[in-house]
């Protein structure tokens, strides 16, 4: 069994175990997750459903550990991102004090919080990404476009960026030469056109791109061609020390190295596998120590002249992000660069959010509801966006929503949330045609379809009652008072999430018998 | 939706049972009121004040003050030294303690008044004219507001204007100047400080309501009021001004603390209200005050290792400062209950 | 380019309320009479004559007046007010006789107006200082130990009167000495009731033991040469009298920390009220979620937008300050022109009265343009 769990790790991008979320507000506890896990796998496009107030979106901020505290806690869990559980320090977040069931005090310590900070900060943005709901209200009004996104580059990509850099400024002939070769060897203008921006980005020169498209559709003189671009490239040397720019990579290394220590070190802490963390430990302390020694001056100068030290690092994002502003479909990104957010539409905002997100490559995007906020024709632009980026990257996708379309649209998978409790996983086509739920069966019902309009007596069908209050949640399955299928079962036990059919999940009496375990905890 | 929209609104237009909802709203502010302790404290202590000003006024003699030292502190002051001709003499001024009667429990301060007694006494004036000053301002204040938010365009643009130019001049400075520049007109530079304080206090409470009733017109009720026939006055009278009144008595509560301090300011500064500036009147700002001059007479008194006179400058601050953080901290906490959005 | 627009047009808004003003002080001018005005209308008016010669006198310079049941009366407002207008704005600010100084108004002011700048200027960036970091310390924190003390410390601040705070120090710190900070030095004499911190001078701004005779040239016979600011601590510092610049030094620390107080208090509590409504907004998870370090998030994406309501209300707060600043300058006998407003409205001096008035007016309104031009090159939503 804890084999199977590790093997599923393995192939998983994000697998999320026993997730238990709790709100605590002023009128009670919410119990917004209650016991949540699935996986989701390289790749693959995971599709999340249910209505408002089921726990979807806390769900999608759960696994980026974005709760807002207080009144949010994920109390326990395991959220797996590349096999490394992020809530391996759970611990930091002390209960201290329950008087009332509502009343229930968090302490937090402060050292391990920070630890926790600074890990999350090295994850957030760089394995996961995350697009919102509401671009007009997810993109800080008072920066540019350009400045948010150059953000995230420069976040996580210091040591590509210094690479590109050094290579650029370390351009000689033979290279430019090579290169021209192989651009010329391409079969067409539009392949070639796509590996020229992705050449040019390499060498840290994408402004550059335009001139050698025109140039390539100009000319098919091989020795002219390479002459100029060697002329081109030169330009944009800027003649930086050497030295420095080495300093500064292995400066940001050293940086990375810290953080992939500091997260070895959680886990190995975690499973009590002490002569590991001593070594780590040892390991870090070297860091720092090389870090106050060797990367003092460098350090303080970043601290106090930033602007000038990260000059080049500021050049190369903002050819990054032009880049990527035209990967996303914007028609002249030069002026989205430098605009604001209030003045774009929401479809250009989701664009740029996009891009914003796939600026580090991440291994898995987090999509909350992208394309609610926008008006139809947009949401089809994005989502084919979305989809393409998956293929182009093969990253994984958890796609939560409430519209099925979108759903049939986009998912491989879906699982289906019901009150924080999820009470149906399978594929895409399970789903559809093969729902096995009486959620999900109602919710299938409840889409309008083109070919029952003439049926005079075809009515829609809606699922009676509503979303129950997740502060005193029914007992048992907490969809038995809107159930037609009802048991006397249903209000005493809570089914569990058993696999009925190969790939195809479903937590129902009518299913199976089996009842899930539930955890006593201080915290109900 | 629609029809409960309209269907509550007829009902509230022929006056049948439109107190019910009002009602249970106000239940629910209390309620949320109570939970803040600071603030129920606040008012408690509020409370007490006003109680003590009230009794004051009717029957001083209750607190042992005789009725005259409304005017005069002279009129009670057993163990007094010295005269305003004579002179400020500090060297039998008395220290705090119950060595010479409760009176003088807290000291006493210039020419050996009761502190004590003289800080209560105090309140009449600076809780009675402070409650005036706000009372009128915010009537003249929000009706205006209330009308030309209510009319807009022109006499909404004419109230802007004319509020900014209230609000492009210091308000202490143009207080000093008004009252000065009405004394003869009014004969009584009292009555000129009070009109003065009357004049730069309205803006406030025009702007406030103005912009409520801007919001408030055009809430779906308002105008589903209107389509039913409503007139304008009736819309003023029946859906604006109650929605206008909660957060204008949020801002009294506020103001009130404000008022007091600028009383005790022009008092200190001696500038308006000749009466008031007076030693022997009882006002917070005028004790502070001459209890400085008490001080500063015995600078070379703590060279020569005398005793400093610190208390009749400390205590009537600190007893004012009390004041002021209670109602303010009365006002925020009503600020917060009215607010459904704020409420815990 | 679109901020050269928004300036321009928010200038224009200026006009009105301009002539508000001039309006303002006309309403003053004939509530104070013609009597009081009288008594500043030239360098030495005669007291002793007939109303009907100074009623000649008034008219003269302007101001229609007559003698009715034997006493003046002004008449004919709107001719005045226009003859008014046009001497407010050419500087023709009448006369201050006898006390605090004999002076032309405009002379007057332009003598004392360096101290209340180097005041108020003074208190506005110690507040802007301590507020910024404190507000985004305490607005990251919402409900924490340190949050509470912040609330009771700005309400304390709204609570306080000023005038009272100034003396609470002098009684704390207060030191009767002319020369600099220090105990038992020639000239210092401890006054406050803590012994060793008692050091603190709270009469005047220091150049009381200099010559006060010339308006004019004040520091220029001090220091033996023409100096440009007239403010004593950066005049003396320009002089490179540092004995001079740790006088003024001395004399400004209890004045000015009485006033920073107030505005504070003031600025605390916006700004963190604008931090805790900000780190509830979207864009704060968005900046958490692309991995941005938490203090990065906190002083890039959640304090720039949390300082955007604190600017609209700085108007406010200058005004507040202004007003503290008048009191100030009486509790510790500085003399700028809030001393001087105080001073002349002690004396019934009308001139001195309505020209202070004008020229707080005319403050406030260029700070409240500056203000807004802050506020529209911090919020790029508003240029539009």
């Amino acid at each position: 069994m804890e084999q199977n769990v590790m093997l599923n790790q393995e192939e998983s991008q994000l697998s999320v175990e026993g997730l238990k979320v709790r709100f605590f507000t002023s009128k009670g506890i919410v119990k917004a997750i209650d016991n949540l896990s699935f996986s989701i796998r390289k790749g693959e496009s995971y599709g999340l459903v249910g209505e408002s107030g089921s726990g979807k979106s806390v769900t999608a901020t759960s696994v980026m550990d974005l709760i807002p505290d207080p009144p949010g806690r994920i109390i326990r869990g395991k959220i797996f991102i590349n096999g490394y559980n992020i809530l391996n320090d759970l611990d930091r977040l002390v209960t201290i004090r329950i008087r009332k069931p509502t009343d229930v005090r968090i302490k937090r310590r402060k050292r391990l919080m920070k630890r926790h900070n600074y890990i999350m900060s090295g994850i957030r943005g760089d394995r996961v990404a995350m697009i919102f709901q509401e671009p007009f209200l997810s993109l800080n009004p008072v920066m540019t476009i350009g400045d948010q996104i150059r953000e995230a580059i420069l976040l996580h990509s210091r040591v590509e960026i210094a690479n590109s850099i050094i290579k650029r400024e370390t351009l000689n002939e033979d290279d430019v030469s090579k290169i021209a070769d192989t651009l010329m060897a391409q079969p067409d203008n539009f392949t070639r056109k796509k590996l020229i921006v992705r050449v040019c980005s390499q060498y840290a020169i994408p402004e550059l791109a335009k001139l050698f498209i025109d140039l390539f559709e100009n000319s098919t003189d091989k020795e002219f061609i390479t002459k100029e671009l060697l002329s081109l490239v030169n330009t944009k040397k800027t003649g930086l020390s050497l030295e420095e720019l080495e300093e500064a990579r292995n400066y940001f290394l050293l940086m990375d190295r810290k953080h992939d220590l500091s997260l070895r070190l959680l886990e190995a802490e975690k499973q009590e596998n002490e002569k590991l963390a001593e070594k780590l430990h040892l390991q870090i302390r070297a860091i720092n120590q090389q870090l106050r020694s060797d990367y003092l001056v460098y350090s303080l100068k970043r601290r106090f002249l930033r602007r000038f030290i990260d000059k080049p690092f500021v050049e190369y994002a903002t050819g990054r992000t032009l880049e990527l502003l035209m990967q996303v479909n914007i028609a002249g990104p030069e002026r989205v660069i430098d605009a604001y957010p209030h003045e774009l539409s929401g479809g250009m905002l989701q664009r740029c959010m996009i891009a914003m997100a796939f600026s580090s490559n991440p291994q898995i995007l987090i999509a909350d509801e992208p394309t609610t906020a926008l008006d139809v024709t947009t949401q089809a632009q994005i989502l084919d966006l979305m989809r393409e980026v998956n293929k182009t990257y093969n990253t994984s996708i958890f796609f939560i929503t409430h519209d099925l379309a979108v759903i049939a649209e986009m998912c491989d998978r879906v699982g289906v949330i019901y009150g924080g409790n999820l009470v149906e996983e399978a594929s895409v086509k399970e789903i559809f045609y093969n729902a096995k739920h009486p959620y999900t069966t109602g919710l299938m019902n409840a889409i309008p379809k083109a070919e029952r309009r003439y049926e005079k007596t075809a009515r829609l069908e809606s699922i009676p009652g509503s979303v129950p209050n997740l502060i005193d949640p029914p007992t048992g399955c907490r969809f038995h008072p809107r159930c037609k299928f009802r048991m006397d079962v249903c209000s005493e036990k809570k089914p569990k999430l058993v696999e009925i059919e190969k790939e195809h999940k479903v937590a129902c009496f009518l299913y199976s018998d089996e009842v899930e375990n539930e955890i006593e905890e201080e915290v109900p | 939706m629609v029809e409960d929209v309209i269907g509550t609104d007829l009902l509230d237009i022929q006056g049948e049972k439109s107190y019910h909802p009002r009602t249970e709203q106000l239940l629910a502010t209390a309620r949320s009121f109570l939970s803040y302790k600071a603030s129920v404290v606040g008012l408690v202590i509020t409370a007490i004040y006003f109680i003590f000003a009230l009794v004051d006024w009717v029957y001083p003699a209750i607190l042992g003050i005789p009725a005259a030292t409304f005017n005069n502190m002279t009129t009670y002051s057993p163990f007094a030294i010295g005269t305003i001709s004579g002179g400020i003499n500090n060297d039998g001024i008395f220290r705090p303690g119950l060595a010479h009667g409760f009176p003088y429990l807290l000291g006493g301060t210039i020419f050996n008044f009761p502190l004590l007694l003289g800080m209560i006494a105090s309140l009449r004036f600076d809780i009675g004219y402070s409650v005036l000053v706000v009372f009128t301002g915010a009537a003249i204040g929000s009706s205006v507001g209330v009308i030309a938010g209510y009319l807009g365009r022109w006499a909404d643009e004419l109230l802007m204007r004319l509020t900014d130019i209230f609000f492009s001049i210091p308000f202490l400075i143009l207080i000093i100047a008004f009252s000065l520049a009405f004394t003869s007109f009014f004969n009584s530079s009292l009555t000129a400080m009070i009109v003065a304080l009357i004049i730069v206090w309205w803006p406030t409470y025009a702007r406030l309501s103005r912009s409520l009733a801007l919001s408030t017109k055009s809430l779906n009720y308002v105008e589903a009021a209107t389509a039913a026939g409503s007139s304008k006055t009736r819309n003023i009278f029946y859906h604006v001004f109650p929605n206008v009144l909660s957060p204008i008595f949020v801002q009294i509560s506020l103001d009130l603390g404000s008022v007091i301090l600028i009383f005790a300011t022009l008092a200190f500064l001696g500038v308006a209200g000749s009466q008031i500036s007076n030693y022997t009147f009882p006002e917070l700002g005028q004790l502070i005050s001459s209890g400085s001059s008490t001080f500063q007479t015995t600078f070379t008194g703590v060279h020569l290792g005398t005793p400093v006179i610190w208390w009749p400058i400390i205590i009537p601050g600190i007893f004012l400062l009390i004041f002021t953080v209670s109602i303010n901290l009365f006002g925020d906490g009503l600020r917060d209950a009215l607010d459904p959005r704020l409420r815990k | 380019m679109e901020l050269k627009y928004f300036i321009l047009r928010r200038s224009l808004v200026i006009i009105p309320t301009l002539m508000g003003l001039t309006v303002i002080t006309f309403i003053l001018l004939w509530g104070l009479g013609p009597e009081l005005i009288y008594r500043g209308i030239n360098s030495s008016p005669k007291v002793n004559i007939p109303l009907s010669q100074q009623a000649l006198i008034l008219s003269q310079n302007g101001f229609s007046a007559a003698v009715v049941n034997g006493k003046l009366v002004f008449t004919n407002p709107i001719g005045m007010y226009f003859n008014f207008v046009s001497d407010l704005f050419r500087g023709n600010w009448g006369y201050i006789i006898g006390q605090p100084l004999t002076a032309p108004t405009l002379q007057a002011i332009e003598f004392y107006f360096p101290n209340t700048i180097q005041l108020a200027v003074g208190a506005t960036v110690m507040a802007l200082l301590i507020a910024m970091p404190l507000g985004t310390y305490i607005g990251a924190r919402p409900n924490s130990a340190s949050d509470q003390v912040g609330r009771i410390f700005s309400l304390s601040g709204y609570a306080l009167p000023a005038f009272w705070l100034g003396l609470v120090l002098i009684v704390l710190f207060g030191n009767n000495g002319t020369a600099g900070f220090g105990n038992g030095t020639s000239g210092n004499t401890p006054v406050g009731i803590i012994p060793y911190l008692n050091i603190f001078p709270y009469f005047g701004n220091g150049t009381e033991f200099l010559s006060t005779t010339a308006p004019k040239g004040f520091f220029s016979s001090t220091f033996g040469q023409t100096l440009p600011t007239h403010i004593f601590l950066i005049d003396s510092l320009i002089a490179g009298k540092l004995n001079y610049f740790v006088i003024a030094l001395a004399h400004m620390v209890l004045p000015v920390a009485t006033v920073t107080y107030g505005v504070l208090a003031g600025i605390l509590r916006f700004i963190r009220a604008g931090m805790v409504d900000a780190s509830g907004q979207e864009f704060v998870k968005t900046a958490r979620a692309k991995g941005v370090p938490e203090g990065q998030v906190i002083k890039k994406h959640i304090r720039k937008n949390a300082l955007l309501p604190t600017v609209t209300v700085l108007g406010l707060l200058i005004s507040g300050l202004l007003g503290g600043v008048v009191t100030v300058e009486i509790v510790f006998n500085y003399k700028g022109i809030g001393w001087l407003a105080v001073q002349a409205a002690l004396n019934y001096q009308a001139w001195g009265i309505l020209a202070i008035t004008f020229l707080f007016g005319i403050i406030l309104m260029v700070t409240n343009l500056i203000v807004d031009v802050v506020y529209a090159f911090m919020d790029p939503r508003i240029r539009y």
